[in-house]
This record gives C-alpha cells, sequence and structure tokens, in this order.
C-alpha cells in the first residue's frame, strides 16, 4: 500500500468520525471495515509531497479568499477577463481535480474549462482595463 | 467575548449573503455572478456556520463536517456551472 493510499483511508475515517462522534470500540470497528471495504480506484495517485504541499496550499486559500472577498466588496472589480493558466507537471486526476478546487474557491478567479494538453481556462475579475 | 465573535461572524455572513446575492438581478454575464455568488455562498455560510461553531461548541464534529462539504460542494459547482455556461469549446 503507498502513501496516498493512507491519506486516502484517514479521509475516510475523519468523515466517519466528525459524522457519528462516537469512539466506542463497535463504531471505530464498523468505521474501520468501511474505509477499507469502499472501493479505492487504482489509477497513478502522484507523488505524496505534491498531495502535502496541495492541502496546505488549501488551508492557506481560507484567509486568502476572505481577503479576496473583501477586495471585491470594497473597490467594485468591474472588469472581466480569461486566462490560460499552466498546468504544473506530473498532475494526476487527484491533483487536478484539488487544483481546480483551490483556483475556484477563492473569489476573483474560477476554472471554466482544463485542456488536457495542459491549461487551464480562469476566468477572473479585475478592477480596470489594461493599458 | 465568545458571544461576541460568533454573533459578528454571523452577521459577517449574512452580510456577505446580501451582498453576493442581490447581483443576480442584474445584467452581468454569468460568471460575473458567479463570481459574487462563492462570496456568498461559500464565504458567507461558512462564516455563519463558523459563528454557529463559537456558539455551541458542543456540536463541533457536525458543524466542521457541514463547513468542509459546503466548501468543498458549493466550489465544485461554481465550477461546474462555469464550465456548463462556456459553450461548445474546442471539440
Amino acid at each position: 500500500m503507498d502513501q496516498i493510499a493512507y491519506l486516502d483511508i484517514i479521509l475516510r475515517l475523519t468523515i466517519w468520525f466528525l459524522l457519528t462522534s462516537d469512539f466506542s470500540l463497535a463504531n471505530i470497528i464498523i468505521g474501520v471495515s468501511i474505509a477499507f471495504l469502499l472501493p479505492r480506484s487504482y489509477t497513478s495517485s502522484g507523488a505524496l509531497q505534491d498531495w502535502l504541499r496541495v492541502l496546505w496550499e488549501i488551508i492557506v486559500a481560507i484567509p486568502q479568499a476572505y481577503v479576496e472577498a473583501l477586495q471585491i466588496m470594497v473597490r467594485p472589480h468591474n472588469e472581466e477577463e480569461i486566462v490560460r493558466e499552466r498546468v504544473k507537471p506530473r498532475r494526476t486526476p487527484g491533483l487536478v481535480f484539488l487544483d481546480i478546487f483551490l483556483i475556484t474557491f477563492t473569489p476573483k478567479t474560477i476554472v471554466l474549462k482544463y485542456h488536457e494538453q495542459g491549461w487551464y481556462e480562469v476566468h477572473r475579475v479585475r478592477r480596470r482595463k489594461k493599458r | 467575548m465568545i458571544e461576541f465573535f460568533s454573533y459578528s461572524c454571523i452577521v459577517i455572513g449574512i452580510i456577505f449573503w446580501f451582498w453576493g446575492t442581490l447581483p443576480l438581478i442584474g445584467k452581468r454575464s454569468v460568471l460575473f455572478k458567479l463570481h459574487s455568488l462563492s462570496v456568498a455562498d461559500t464565504l458567507g455560510s461558512m462564516s455563519i456556520v463558523f459563528g454557529l461553531l463559537l456558539k455551541i461548541p458542543s456540536e463541533w464534529p457536525l458543524l466542521l463536517l457541514a463547513i468542509i462539504t459546503l466548501a468543498i460542494w458549493n466550489t465544485v459547482l461554481g465550477y461546474v456551472l462555469a464550465y456548463c455556461s462556456s459553450g461548445g469549446g474546442e471539440q
């Protein structure tokens, strides 16, 4: 079992215990067996460092999202533009999903499309036109 | 003190809600409205639930789960709407 599989199991157990909030022995046994019984994909899963970095970036993105929200609210951002962002190398489907989540989570940017050639199409609001 | 923080989180969330929802009536593009909706739905709701979390800490597992699922589902649905709004694309 590789390291990503551990992350996967930890995620499942976290959701299970948050949902049931019960640490009795029976509940722990049920949770662990469900976590192992649920099917998991066997596609390539990427490097552990990449996963940890993205997870960290998501935590950092939460305050950043609030800052961006305040910026949009205080000063109207009326210009829209579509830019292309390059996908980082060695991205597996799971990591691409988290990347899209990360970009879309902040209020100023939304991913429109993911091109398999290695681009995200990002829609962004800006304060004023570039000259 | 905690009461104060909790109520200010809830009030901030409600302000976010109204700020993001009112532009829906306007004439901007769908994508522009999605930007303000992500302020309202995701960040506003997260702030309200966080205020509740400060107020009733005994329910923390469910409220934390609510915050996580709010963040994931709102963001992913925003992406799906943006994807659908952008026409046929290059295919």
